[in-house]
């Protein structure tokens, strides 16, 4: 490892050299010296290129003597693993975006990063933010993009017609659920086809779980809490009560994520537990009921402790092998992505689905429903972030073992124990104290 | 006589099955590359209500500045020079270590079966490459390609070596020819139908290959045609009805070249295949 780390610097520095002297000889032959050239790396899919290529236009048209080029890569697995070999090897681009939270932590930011903490715009994150871009030797990366929440997703026709009230505790929520499936809708629907849509019972929830024991997150980090154990082990309770009575679309073993969404936005059912990123779909395949479908929390036993969950945007970086004139470039691009025009052409190209998490970016008047709803839980300070922003350890199988339990192959006992020894592994090989 | 009945019986069947294995889905995937975003995310085998298969064609086409055509382009190169150069090397290897024995045959013989069995190292290939300067080039990559399918190439042309007469090459020999004569002129005319299907084969592999241009090939200049599929899917939006547009465009060149080389595909297999 020791070895393996040395020939990786080098290579580094080797790169770094070759990347240096390469900008010395363009600075050179075009006589100017002020022409600078940088990349940018962002993930394919969804409107991220279009944004990208929207916003280096912008940025060319302010700094006209830096050159940006775009480069897209995919994201998921694929995209981790590939981040960490450009890292490894030197061959970053100068800025790229990439996710916040466990799986920043995993890239290694002190050794591989350029710390941004004296830049402007940083005084201006929001400090759940800053938690999940920053390490004890400061802040690393810029928001690029509004965050989400999951949560609920529901119709609002149907709940007109019923005349019913949006719930802040379960019992609220199964009585919504009973009187909707009395009136012949399907009350709650799921879509195992995407296994991943199966574990909002139990991420969505967490903003419920630290409302009732603030210092959860980092006892679990330090293996002092378990998911078998109240208040976690509420998230599989839930999802297994609401799958015994029946609540569930019929084919919810095979819908997919777009199933879902269809369902929802058109009103074949009325909730949907799911990320509100959802509405971005909802914007391109069903654009006039973007209105119809709102959101609120997965509500918690008490009112009281009703929270919305948040899940935080990527951010953008800039790899340590980024050095001088491009590094000067790189920091001025990665401060105009949160700047007014910045700020524009985030709404644009996406829709907002939560709050912004810096202060230099206001949501538009006219954002869905959804956003709205959600923006007005974090105006009351009723929000907090994900687990996986607080807490490094997220088990490869959960979302296999949410949908055991929504399936009813195993009781929300039984999953929770198989979740907490599928985190053992993750922790151990994180090197995590305790575990 | 008395079998035909049952002939008929099984050769519909075969033809039913094959209808529902191959036709059935390329039939999905052309109807969804022909629909609206909505319609698409439905996933219905259905005809679209609206058809919008030219506006899905120009969109694919022309994304991000022409992204797609670029990496056909890429693709093309890539899986052409790397396929010959297999070729060419897999079959001299393959003659000389089926014709002549001596002591290193082992050892060639290991590090051919090593090529087949140890996976591929990331990071340590990208610091080779890094120090020869071919990392992010096209030739880099080609080489990558050519190195990774060579062993199995080797493997098949061997194989065949073995079913031509030693007598032949021993007859030009005697002739007169000298080593180079007696490959290029006697026995690759001979190596035909298994060299037709090594190219298939590798064409096919390079063509669809992901990984490697992933990890050996990064930068939008370089993209290859499996790498565009990721433009138009992620885990909130997808765009299903580009994305299957792009599926459709990708599948043709393999198609046709099946097509076309239907029957050399079958005679190179069934002739290399028998003896080891």
């Amino acid at each position: 490892m020791v070895v393996g780390n040395r020939r990786r610097q080098l290579a580094v520095a080797v790169a770094a050299s070759a990347a240096l002297g390469l900008a010395a000889c363009s600075g050179g032959g075009g006589g100017d010296g002020d022409s600078v050239e940088i990349t940018f790396l962002t993930q394919t899919g969804g409107t991220g290129p279009e944004w990208a290529e929207a916003l280096i236009e912008a940025f060319n048209e302010e700094h006209p003597e830096i050159t940006v080029t775009l480069n897209t890569q995919p994201g998921g697995t694929e995209g981790d693993n590939l981040v960490k070999t450009k890292l490894a090897t030197g061959e970053m681009e100068d800025v790229f975006t990439y996710n916040s939270g466990s799986l920043f932590q995993a890239i290694n930011p002190d050794q591989n990063l350029v710390p941004l903490t004296d830049e402007e715009w940083a005084d201006t994150l929001i400090e759940s933010m800053v938690a999940v871009v920053s390490t004890d030797n400061g802040i690393y990366g810029a928001p690029t993009g509004a965050s989400q929440a999951g949560g609920i997703l529901y119709n609002i026709p149907i709940y007109e017609e019923l005349g019913l009230e949006v719930p802040t505790s379960w019992d609220d929520f199964m009585a919504n659920n009973q009187a909707i499936a009395d009136a012949g809708h399907t009350p709650v629907i799921q879509t195992y086809g995407d296994t991943w849509t199966s574990q909002l019972f139990v991420l969505g929830d967490f903003a419920n779980v630290a409302a009732q024991d603030p210092d959860w997150a980092e006892e679990y980090t330090s293996n002092n809490r378990r998911y078998v154990d109240q208040p976690a082990l509420q998230g599989f309770l839930n999802q297994q009560e609401v799958y015994e009575a029946g609540f569930f679309n019929e084919n919810f073993a095979s819908a997919l994520f777009d199933d879902g969404v269809r369902m929802v936005a058109t009103g074949e059912g009325a909730h949907y537990p799911i990320l509100t990123g959802a509405t971005s779909t909802i914007a391109q395949n069903f654009p006039d009921n973007l209105g119809d479908v709102g959101f609120f929390p997965l509500p918690a036993q008490d009112a009281a402790d009703t929270r919305a969950t948040i899940w935080l945007p990527n951010a953008a970086y800039i790899p340590s092998t980024t050095e001088g004139e491009e590094l000067e470039a790189a920091k001025l691009f990665v401060a105009f992505i949160n700047s007014p025009e910045g700020c524009r052409l985030q709404t644009e190209f996406n829709v907002p689905a939560g709050p912004f998490a810096t202060s230099l970016c206001e949501l538009p008047s006219d954002v869905p429903r959804a956003t709205q709803d959600l923006q007005t839980w974090v105006d009351d300070e009723l929000a907090g972030p994900a687990l996986e922003f607080l807490s490094p350890i997220k088990g490869p199988n959960l979302e296999n073992i949410t949908v055991q339990v929504g399936s009813g192959i195993s009781t929300a006992e039984e999953g929770a124990a198989l979740y907490d020894d599928d985190v053992v592994k993750q922790a151990q090989q994180l090197g995590l104290e305790g575990w | 006589m008395r079998n035909r009945p049952r002939e008929i019986v099984l050769g519909t069947v075969a033809i039913l099955a094959s209808v529902v294995v191959f036709i059935v889905p390329f039939v999905f995937i052309f109807l969804t590359a022909a629909k609206t975003p909505a319609e698409a995310a439905e996933f219905g085998f259905s005809l679209p209500t609206e058809w919008a298969i030219w506006d899905n064609l120009t969109t694919v086409l022309t994304v991000r500045n022409n992204l797609i055509v670029r990496a056909f382009v890429n693709s093309t190169v890539i899986t052409v020079l790397s396929v010959a150069l297999m070729v060419v090397l897999a079959a001299m290897v393959g003659y000389v270590l089926q014709r002549r024995r001596s002591r290193w045959n082992h050892v060639v013989n290991f590090f051919v079966l090593a090529g087949l069995i140890v996976p591929p190292a990331v990071v340590p290939t990208i610091w080779v490459m890094q120090g020869l300067g071919l990392f992010k080039t096209i030739p880099g990559m080609i080489l990558i390609e050519a190195t990774f399918g060579l062993s199995f190439c080797i493997l098949l042309f061997r194989a065949f070596v073995s079913t031509i007469p030693k007598e032949l090459d021993e007859a030009a020999w005697i002739d007169g020819a000298g080593p180079l004569r007696v490959f290029f002129s006697v026995v690759v005319p001979l190596l035909r139908p298994v060299m037709v299907t090594v190219v298939v084969v590798q064409a096919v592999n390079v063509f669809n290959d992901f990984t490697g241009p992933l990890y050996f090939l990064p930068g939008d200049d370089n993209a290859t045609v499996q790498l565009t599929l990721y433009n138009f899917q992620s885990q909130t939006m997808s765009q299903w009805n580009l994305l299957f547009m792009d599926i459709l465009l990708i599948t043709i060149p393999p198609l046709v070249m099946y097509i076309f080389f239907n029957r050399q595909i079958v005679a190179g297999m069934t002739s290399g295949a028998v003896k080891g």
